[in-house]
């Protein structure tokens, strides 16, 4: 009883720090935008150089629907893309690990595959996968699964062999030790993957919705960058950090509650 | 012990040729096959005829996008490292620095482009620029994670012998975050000639995104191939001489 | 409260907009409606007016077509996607990428074309050294290699100038640098890059330099379909050129309710810059036989100096057969009091 409700006590200790943690950071950026604005007004920097910040909201608040559903269907097809590339990733990265000689032959082939500027291939994307929400997920998807693999190859190779042979010793199944052995000592690594991957994988959305799109902030940004619409660019450069810095958190939450054992030492 | 080294060494190589070798063979026996057309996708065999009888424009342009991806990269990694051992040297900066490059690295970098371009002009400066933005993020993120690795118990015994934050810094920290360090350096190596592609796209005066953008609009596939093949042997080899520092590294270690 | 029905809104719109996306699936209710899709050179903006009217007004599906836009992109090639059969009309980028396209041997044929004139001019400032084409000698040039650098190669030839002579770069994206005067000439669209110059340093500070001045045409905007589709199924071929040029009609005599169907589709988009684009489009598509024969007209005189322009500049191996390339016959067929403004 007690202990429940002295956990209970810190637990809202905590939630109460954090709350005030992310109201301080709240001021500092607000804060950061007034002196920004006082030094794009005192300097007189033309608009296309530097907006002023009040000018970037105005232009948000001017058509927040087209924002937000932009911000929503970019958010699906990284999300998707994101999912995807991870998993892939870390399978990839056990059947590396698992059979050297596919390895050998695949491996180099991964890491050619990730040289080419998927930019350069709006045709055949839209050949192969249409003019879907899942054309910008693939391509979100095929960005973001190599840093998953080198990681995850990075953290089963700081596994003792040793220990390996004991459970092995012990009777323990392929899948056990990966389970019980490897994905825990690979873990701390794979994070750091997936914390890139989250970026990544919104580039690629941003970059698949170029390939012809109505919705989305790869659209948005287009227009912008090619109507001169510098405010419109930096919308959309908000709009975009808004929703990396969201992904970014989630994946480090993550890290937080699963691998309590690598972190904060 | 460096002839068995040297030997699986010569015998990855081997396989690796042999995986792009089968791609190769796919790639060719379907274009044939199915009797695809050009526009749909050239075979492997005229992208090569075409890489020779452009080799002069090909390469004039490779060297062109070597050395922004090469100047930028090191910048990037220099600016990663730095900055992942001022976080890690002041802790009370660490969650500042952390949230702005998050927010800065979650902007595709295309995004900035335009700005970019704007500011710095559509010479060789802004692509350096991009590429160094791009990488540097990788870097700092992978240094960050490499310096938290040390564990608190080394750390105070190596203090106890009455090391300064500098010689905790330098002996025993940096050497733990090298595999990572290095792991992230790699990692970007493909992300540089990328990111300087991509930037030549949209407005350059060379380099091979330049002529992969040229390509396009007079429909020649073949040459947005080839510039493309040429484009993934820089960052093989890129990708190949930083693997080779972290092997040496690890027999060293 | 009020912001959140609107997310709400936002979203349950998305939802609707994904599975609209999935139009090939979706049954058709009327049996004679044929899908078919049509892929823009660039984003939803009002140089594309008079398609987003003719679908909005129901023109196409009055026709039998159930037409999907697809906007375009860069390195999106329009004629790659029609030859493919990725998508079944494009408008592309001009003559010039319809014969760069047929040199290759992309079985594409274009149908009409949009910009009766050369889209794009070359400015100045009117204070500036640069008076005459002649005084281009010596001077930095910025052009789109893109065509429009075959466009000044042979004006300055007709000049007397010599390849060399004129310091001629790519030009960005952007045209700030030219408004910081860092080039003396700039290439810029009569719809858009002149407007934002002009909006900047004032239209009556700029002198223009027009193509057709130097005995130069470069149509743009064409209307393309593959080879397969003119052959096998020319009676959609001519419902789809009958619904567009119906549209467009309406979109240019109604030009405030054309701006409001293009921003519903792009609301970010800036209204007043919109409304200008299509004023000037108006005037690209009614001028030479786009008056006289009616709008998307194929004026020959025209499409065959561009085709000799890109020959002679080797950007295609051989000059193209014309009418091979220009396929009039569906355009013949709508009568030309429908297609004229």
């Amino acid at each position: 009883m007690s202990l429940s409700g002295l956990s209970g006590a810190s637990l809202s200790a905590v939630k109460a720090g954090r709350f005030v943690s992310i109201l301080k950071s709240l001021i500092w950026i607000a804060a950061f935008l007034l002196v920004v604005e006082l030094i794009v007004v005192a300097l007189g920097i033309r608009p296309y150089y530097l907006p002023r910040p009040s000018a970037i909201a105005a232009a948000f608040l001017a058509t927040p629907q087209a924002y937000l559903l932009s911000m929503w269907r970019t958010l699906l097809e990284t999300i998707i893309g994101f999912v995807a590339g991870s998993l892939f990733g870390v399978a990839m990265g056990v059947l590396f690990h698992r059979w050297t000689i596919l390895r050998e032959l695949f491996f180099p082939l991964f890491v050619v595959s990730q040289t080419i500027p998927v930019i350069a291939f709006g045709a055949v994307v839209v050949l192969w996968f249409g003019n879907t929400l899942f054309a910008k997920a693939v391509i979100a998807f095929y960005i973001s699964f190599l840093p998953v693999t080198v990681n995850a190859l990075l953290g089963f190779a700081t596994v003792d062999p040793r220990q390996v042979a004991l459970m092995r010793s012990f009777g323990a199944k392929e899948g056990q030790i990966l389970r019980r052995l490897y994905l825990p000592a690979a873990l701390p690594q794979i994070f750091v993957a997936l914390k890139l991957a989250s970026s990544l994988s919104l580039i690629g959305a941003i970059v698949g919705e170029w390939f012809g799109d109505t919705t989305g902030l790869g659209v948005l940004l287009l227009q912008a960058m090619y109507n001169e619409n510098v405010v419109g660019i930096w919308v959309t450069i908000v709009a975009s950090a808004c929703l990396g810095i969201g992904l970014y958190g989630a994946v480090s939450e993550a890290e937080r509650r699963i691998v309590f054992w690598g972190a904060e030492q | 012990m460096s002839t068995v080294a040297a030997s699986s060494n010569a015998r990855r190589i081997g396989r690796g040729f042999a995986g792009a070798f089968l791609l190769a063979a796919i790639w060719e026996l379907s274009v044939r096959g199915f009797n695809l057309p050009t526009y749909v996708l050239p075979s492997v065999s005229s992208i090569l005829a075409g890489m020779v009888a452009d080799a002069g424009k090909l390469a004039a342009a490779a060297r062109f996008t070597a050395a922004e991806a090469l100047t930028g990269y090191l910048l990037g990694c220099v600016i990663g490292i730095a900055a992942a051992v001022g976080v890690s040297m002041v802790p009370r900066t660490r969650s500042a620095v952390m949230s702005v490059a998050t927010a800065i690295n979650s902007v595709p970098v295309v995004a900035y482009s335009p700005l970019v371009l704007l500011w710095l002009g559509i010479g060789m400066t802004s692509k350096i620029v991009m590429v160094a933005v791009a990488v540097s993020f990788t870097v700092f993120l992978s240094t960050v994670a490499g310096l938290d690795r040390v564990d608190r118990k080394s750390i105070d015994l190596v203090r106890s012998f009455g090391a300064g934050r500098m010689a905790v810094l330098w002996r025993l920290r940096l050497p733990t975050a090298l595999p990572l360090i290095i792991a992230g350096m790699r990692v970007s190596t493909v992300r540089s000639v990328i990111v300087a592609i991509v930037t030549e796209m949209l407005g350059a005066y060379g380099g091979l995104g330049w002529v992969i953008y040229q390509a396009v609009l007079q429909i020649d596939f073949v040459q947005v191939w080839a510039a493309i093949i040429v484009a993934s042997a820089i960052s093989l080899c890129f990708f190949g001489v930083i693997s080779f520092i972290e092997q040496r590294y690890i027999f060293w270690r | 409260m009020l912001k959140k029905r609107h997310l709400l809104a936002a979203l349950a719109a998305t939802f609707v907009g994904i599975q609209g996306l999935g139009y090939s699936a979706t049954p058709v209710a009327a049996q004679q409606t044929v899908n078919a899709s049509l892929r823009l050179k660039w984003l939803t903006q009002a140089q594309f007016a008079g398609f987003y009217v003719a679908l909005e007004k129901g023109y196409y599906k009055d026709e039998g077509i159930n037409l999907t836009i697809n906007p375009g992109g860069p390195n999106l090639l329009t004629e790659n996607l029609v030859a493919t059969g990725a998508d079944t009309f494009g408008l592309s980028g001009g003559t010039d990428s319809v014969f760069s396209a047929r040199d290759k041997g992309l079985p594409i044929v274009c149908i009409g074309v949009a910009h009766q004139v050369t889209p794009f001019v070359f400015v100045t400032y009117k204070d500036g050294p640069v008076k005459t084409v002649q005084d281009f000698k010596g001077k930095k040039v910025t052009a789109w290699f893109t065509g429009a650098n075959h466009v000044l190669s042979a004006m300055l030839a007709k000049a007397g100038i010599k390849a060399g002579e004129v310091d001629v770069q790519p030009q960005q994206v952007s045209m700030t640098p030219f408004i910081d005067k860092q080039v003396d000439v700039a290439t810029a669209t009569r719809y858009n890059e002149l407007q934002i110059v002009a909006q900047r340093v004032g239209m009556d500070n700029l002198r223009i330099f027009v193509p057709e001045d130097s005995g130069v045409s470069f149509p743009r905007d064409t209307l393309i379909v593959s080879e397969q589709t003119a052959k096998e199924k020319p009676e959609l071929v001519e419902k789809f050129l009958r619904a567009s040029i119906k549209g467009w009609k309406y979109a240019l005599t109604n030009e405030k309710e054309a701006i409001d169907i293009v921003m519903k589709v792009a609301p970010t988009l800036d209204r007043a810059q919109q409304a200008v684009m299509l004023s000037e489009i108006k005037k690209l598509m009614v001028a030479g036989k786009g008056g006289t024969d009616g709008l998307f007209a194929i004026d020959k005189a025209a499409v065959g100096s561009a085709n000799s322009l890109l020959a002679e500049y080797k950007v295609i191996s051989k000059p193209v057969d014309l009418d091979a390339a220009f396929n009039d016959s569906f355009l013949s067929k709508i009568a030309v009091a429908e297609k004229r403004l």
